[in-house]
């Protein structure tokens, strides 16, 4: 009896495991399936989206290279997207240091209120910050937008920056700080050093955010400086054009080597630190 | 030796600075041996506490004019664009229609939150126990997909639930079906569509729970008797207990002021709460009714941030991987 259970037990669940671990796999499969729809559709030959492909062609890249309303709507992202990514990086990065290491009191509050714009519907924010635009006359305008984006990605800053500040006890600045550094020196020299991979994280990742940000791009820009997902956007609601799927495309190459970058300075601080120790 | 003695004071104290920084030394001082004033005569009495806590400021004066800012434009609006009162909840009350939106929003966040779990948790268990390139693999993909437009992402299931889209295809070519399914616009493409977008939010707060479980606690269950699925039931379920309830605070919250989706694949039988608010301010230009939307939206919504944060407390931080 003890035997026999012995024998068949382990077999029974071993066959579950390998289920569940198929199962994964085809979860993970249905979670990278629709990105790579699009890719084969960008270089269709046809005007209508049919799956698979009938002919092959790369005219709509060629459409969207020529298009002066792709070309500007990328510009406009870009020239939105670095400052974003820059103001959220310097105050992100003010507040994660004043919160982690200023012994503020009502830590976890303020701390609450610098990731909540994270979790706050990005429709709420738009109609709100409509008329403070309106009101700063920004509306329209590159800055207005770049303000809205960096609301969204100084969280994902204030984030990474805390991890990595959190790897370090903060005893290395007070022994700059007994060999006589001032308080901007030991920050550039020691604690700045530390921090970097963080911060540049957070600041792909803000990058990143508002590349892809739709709902206060859509209240906020204008004609002259609508966003690549604006554009999408409207030209989705209008017609379906392969167009939409090679710029669909081309965003989501941007997107993966963003993602490499952050998986590289990832591996690369976690690196130092293993050095350090070892 | 006057700097022999005491390694806590600093020597080069003058009295203008202890009327500078005693006050607060006084105060704060006692717990904290962080609080060591500079030797340095050049930087006399600087302390790292007293030099961070200026960077406070900027930031939070920033998120007070362009985030609290906004939120409190937008609750004041609610009550006196057109009229002053309560005119707008009166009419999301009793006209029915913004009611039902409402009831909607709530009913397919619901779903959506549970389907996520249901998907979630069979592949968090795996990538919980996955090790080496395997789980490198797995989480480059659940991470890419997290980190792809959303609007693309919408735009890729719009092509795919079409009606000469890819399902479509795949349903007729098959004979499953005789003729094509109109699935746009509908609940279904809205369903898989968020689903396939809240996946990852689900995913990472219960794979970083799964992971900080002790499997010496399984090893005990096993030692004691137990076979693999009920040390399963009895002992890891519970412990992912603050995994779920984080995972699924996140996607609910997240899915209620869902839009994109929504608004390319739901059509006007399906609204959520984000697409009409939007309606309303962009098209209809009721800035009012916007804002009373707006406003029953950020309630529930803080209401769910203020018990997420609770069981985030618990589960061990899932929001690091937020977006």
């Amino acid at each position: 009896m003890d035997a026999d259970t012995a024998t068949w037990l382990p077999i029974r669940y071993r066959a579950s495991n390998k289920l569940l671990v198929l199962l994964a796999w085809l979860i993970l499969l249905f979670l990278i399936t629709p990105q790579f729809v699009i890719v084969p559709l960008s270089f269709s030959s046809e005007a209508y989206l049919s799956f698979p492909p009938a002919g092959w062609s790369t005219k709509w890249y060629g459409s969207f290279a020529n298009s002066p309303d792709w070309g500007r709507a990328a510009i406009n992202s870009l020239a939105i997207g670095l400052p974003t990514a820059l103001l959220s990086m310097i105050l992100g990065t003010m507040a994660s240091l004043a919160v982690s290491r200023g012994g503020i009191t009502r830590q976890s509050l303020v701390a609450a209120l610098m990731v909540a714009p994270m979790m706050l519907p990005h429709i709420i924010l738009a109609i709100g910050l409509y008329p403070i635009m309106l009101w700063f006359k920004l509306l329209t305008s590159y800055a207005g937008v770049i303000i809205a984006h960096t609301v969204v990605g100084i969280p994902l800053v204030f984030i990474t920056v805390n991890s990595a500040l959190s790897r370090h006890s903060g005893s290395l600045e007070l022994a700059a700080m007994t060999l006589g550094a001032g308080p901007w020196q030991s920050f550039w020299k020691v604690t700045f050093p530390l921090i970097r991979p963080g911060i540049l994280i957070g600041g792909i990742l803000a990058f990143a955010s508002s590349f892809d940000e739709l709902m206060l791009a859509l209240f906020l820009t204008g004609v002259g400086t609508q966003t690549l997902p604006r554009l999408i956007w409207l030209q989705m609601n209008d017609y379906l054009t392969p167009t939409i799927a090679a710029a669909a495309s081309l965003i989501f190459l941007v997107t993966l080597g963003l993602l490499v970058a952050v998986s590289i300075l990832q591996t690369r601080s976690g690196a130092e630190k293993a050095n350090a120790h070892g | 030796m006057t700097n022999g003695c005491c390694p806590d004071r600093a020597p080069s104290l003058t009295r203008g600075d202890l009327s500078r920084h005693g006050l607060r030394t006084r105060r704060r001082a006692a717990p904290q041996s962080k609080y060591i004033l500079s030797t340095n005569e050049l930087h006399p009495g600087w302390s790292i506490e007293n030099f961070y806590r200026k960077f406070l400021w900027l930031p939070t004066a920033f998120i007070g004019v362009f985030f609290v800012g906004p939120i409190i434009a937008v609750t004041i609006r609610s009550f006196f664009d057109p009229a002053p009162g309560f005119g707008n909840y009166a009419e999301v009350l009793f006209s029915g229609i913004y009611l039902q939106v409402i009831w909607n929003t709530l009913g397919t966040a619901l779903i959506v939150t549970f389907l996520c779990l249901l998907i979630a948790y069979p592949l968090a268990y795996v990538m919980a126990k996955a090790k080496g390139s395997m789980l490198a693999v797995m989480t480059s993909i659940v991470v890419v997909s997290l980190w792809t437009s959303v609007v693309i992402r919408s735009y890729a299931w719009m092509v795919i639930f079409q009606r000469r889209g890819v399902l479509n295809n795949l349903l007729t070519s098959t004979g499953l079906t005789d003729g094509a399914i109109n699935f746009l616009p509908g609940a279904i493409a809205v369903n898989v569509g968020m689903v396939h977008i809240m996946l990852p939010f689900m995913v990472l707060p219960i794979l970083s729970n799964m992971r900080s479980i002790d499997t010496s606690l399984l090893t005990a269950a096993s030692v004691m008797g137990a076979n693999p699925w009920l040390s399963f039931y009895k002992v890891f379920l519970p412990l992912s207990f603050p995994g779920i309830s984080a995972g699924s605070a996140l996607v609910f919250m997240m899915s209620l002021g869902f839009f994109v989706t929504p608004a390319l694949l739901g059509g006007p039988r399906h609204l959520m709460v984000a697409v009409l608010i939007e309606q309303q301010a962009n098209r209809m230009l009721n800035w009012g009714m916007a804002s009373a939307l707006a406003t029953v939206l950020l309630l529930i919504t803080v209401v769910l941030y203020l018990l997420y944060l609770r069981v985030v407390r618990y589960a061990g931080g899932g929001a690091q991987y937020g977006r």
